[in-house]
């Protein structure tokens, strides 16, 4: 079969090269000009079937890495394409796409937080180059396979690592997000995302917000809320039901009475594991991980009870800010961080307005009273 | 030698246009003790899942002759000398196979080619290997999964098979493999993007995005516009396999 078979029914179908030209940890790939290279292009693909290429670990085993799963309409920015699907249908999206194939996206809410990942893969593997101690990114869409080509032609486009994905063409992603040992999925889809809570697997809805503020590109940053983030939503319970005097007095009584574990929990162990290994090698201060944490709590007070759970946890956690209710978008502002988790809309949507990049966490007493404010 | 003998049953469909798989006796029969049929084999949920894409076919177009048209084929000679059982049990249970070929070790691949037999589906990588290397197309048969058989056609195309990385772009019997692929294409364009009664996958294990993105170009250039496509990069397959349910495989049989 000749190369010049290669054609779609429409159109001529061609992969497009990275944009930039090869930085290091690249060196074995090379540009894909045109269709002559393919088979060259081929036989480098298979000379990376050994998994240690010089100078780190790059295709580390899902139960080795902390992986992040993210689906494409948080990735990257699909608005125009997400309002073909709803008013057109299916058919037209996907011959929308292929028509489109050769177009990137522009980056989505969590494009962003994804390079973050990825300085701090260099900074590990420079560390220790042995280990699978890594972020493994997994795209993981409902987009059907046509859109692949779209898709990978973005990932070139934005010089970004992200080798591994599954385009499930409709089914349910949950199987493969268990299958992946998926430490945290990122998805634009509320529904998927209560669907992954509901398997224990964590997980947070993004939004493109108006405005995005300027992220650093060598710290990572993550802030999280604490009740019904971290932590599981009892505390938040009393007060929704009883009132911020009752919820005073609970915490009071239970101080010493660790709060149940949240559903982000296991993402804040996994980046303190990670932080550790920069402290072993001397490297505190200039840690390319910083965690915080943003609750409505009062140091003076219900923020104690917090704290010690965490420290009873063996978590770290940088930085504790405890706002006893004052609004979080100006303290968001400050700390910009790459990600921001927090299970009230409300939350959400004033760290957005300020630019911060949050993800609504859909768990617990909250979703079913999304209008009143803390 | 005995000639392998083939033999028409009552359900012979219009031979033009048919995609003729052909699927081994072993996999679709299980032998039980004391009973004078075989019990269902392995192949029993691939055989019904075909059937239900050719019901759906004639559901949209009554005089539809694209269809699959499954030939049960003995591969060894034990198998080859138990002729009536296997007819019996083929209408015992309702099975709709058009043909039966009778043959053993040494002449099955020429009793495929001879009846022009699009797709072969066993369990045996041996035989895989044997009817391929001779230019047949040919999958191997998933078996393996615990949980209830899924009723869309779950077909899976491994990047080994459309990509072969020291030979250049190259498919195993590459003429044989165009015709199939094409019609394939044009049985899953019969149906709509969404609820389809059969489903093609592709799947990469080794290299990285681009493999799996020229694996589907692959596939589009044969006509065929896979609905899904997982690249794994050395992560490890087994996981995922389970999540997916093939119920076959095309893959390099060698090596």
């Amino acid at each position: 079969m000749s190369m010049d078979a290669l054609q779609l029914m429409s159109g001529h179908v061609q992969l497009t090269a990275s944009s930039n030209a090869p930085s290091s940890i690249r060196d074995s790939r090379g540009s894909w000009e045109d269709q002559d290279a393919l088979s060259s292009k081929l036989q480098e693909t298979s000379a990376r079937r050994s998994r240690k290429v010089e100078g780190g670990v790059f295709f580390p085993k899902p139960e080795n890495a902390v992986t992040v799963a993210v689906s494409s309409r948080v990735l990257f920015r699909t608005d125009r394409e997400q309002k073909v699907y709803e008013q057109k249908g299916i058919e037209e999206y996907l011959s929308y796409q292929i028509q489109h194939e050769n177009k990137p996206f522009a980056p989505g809410p969590a494009f962003s937080f994804v390079k973050a990942l990825e300085a701090v893969n260099g900074r590990l593997r420079a560390l220790y180059p042995q280990s699978e101690e890594l972020f493994d990114l997994v795209l993981v869409t409902y987009n059907h396979a046509h859109v692949g080509v779209r898709l990978i032609n973005t990932i070139n486009h934005h010089n970004l690592f992200i080798e591994r994905f599954c385009m499930t063409g409709g089914s349910s992603p949950i199987g493969y997000l268990k299958a992946w040992h998926t430490n945290l999925y990122l998805s634009a889809d509320a529904d998927k995302v209560r669907e992954a809570l509901a398997e224990g697997i964590a997980a947070a809805t993004m939004f493109m917000p108006e405005k995005l503020t300027e992220v650093s590109e060598t710290q990572l940053r993550v802030a999280f809320d604490g009740d019904a983030v971290l932590f599981s939503d009892e505390s938040e319970r009393i007060f929704k039901t009883h009132g911020l005097d009752k919820f005073f007095e609970h915490e009071k009584e239970n101080e010493d009475t660790l709060l149940d574990h949240g559903p982000l929990k296991g993402f804040l162990e996994a980046l303190g594991k990670l932080q550790k290994k920069f402290y072993a090698k001397g490297q505190r201060l200039d840690c390319p991980i910083r965690t915080f944490l943003v609750t409505a709590r009062s140091a003076a007070s219900s923020g104690i009870r917090a704290l010690k759970t965490l420290r009873a946890w063996g978590l770290e956690i940088d930085e504790a800010l405890f706002l006893a209710g004052a609004p979080k978008g100006p303290m968001l502002e400050k700390i910009r961080p790459h990600i921001y988790f927090d299970d009230q809309m409300f939350h959400i949507e004033g760290a957005a307005q300020m630019g911060t990049i949050a993800a609504h966490v859909p768990y617990g007493i909250a979703q079913t009273h999304q209008n009143k404010q803390k | 030698m005995t000639a392998s003998i083939c033999a028409a049953s009552d359900t012979r469909k219009n031979a033009e246009h048919t995609v003729v798989v052909a699927i081994t006796s072993h996999s679709v029969f299980e032998s039980r003790d004391g009973d004078d049929v075989f019990g269902a084999g392995l192949a029993f949920p691939l055989l019904q899942a075909l059937q239900r894409v050719n019901e759906q076919l004639l559901e949209g177009n009554p005089d539809e002759s694209l269809l699959f048209d499954v030939v049960l084929v003995t591969t060894d000679r034990k198998q080859q000398q138990q002729r009536s059982l296997i007819m019996s049990s083929t209408t015992h249970h309702g099975l709709d196979v058009s043909r039966f070929c009778f043959s053993c070790e040494e002449d099955f691949v020429e009793s495929l080619q001879t009846n022009a037999v699009d797709l072969f589906l066993s369990t045996d990588r041996k035989e895989l290997l044997q009817a391929s290397e001779q230019g047949v197309v040919s999958a191997l048969l998933e078996t393996h999964s615990a949980s209830p058989p899924l009723e869309q056609l779950r077909i899976l195309f491994c990047g080994d098979f459309l990509i072969q990385p020291d030979a250049g772009l190259k498919l195993a019997g590459a003429q044989s493999a165009k015709g199939f692929l094409s019609r394939l294409g044009e049985v899953r364009r019969r149906f709509s993007v969404q609820d389809s009664p059969l489903s093609i996958t592709v799947l990469t294990s080794r290299g990285g995005r681009e493999s799996c993105g020229s694996a589907i170009c692959v596939l589009r250039s044969f006509g065929i516009n896979a609905d899904e496509a997982y690249c794994l990069a050395g992560a490890p397959r087994a996981p995922i396999l389970n999540v997916l349910q093939p119920h076959f495989i095309f893959m390099s049989f060698d090596g």
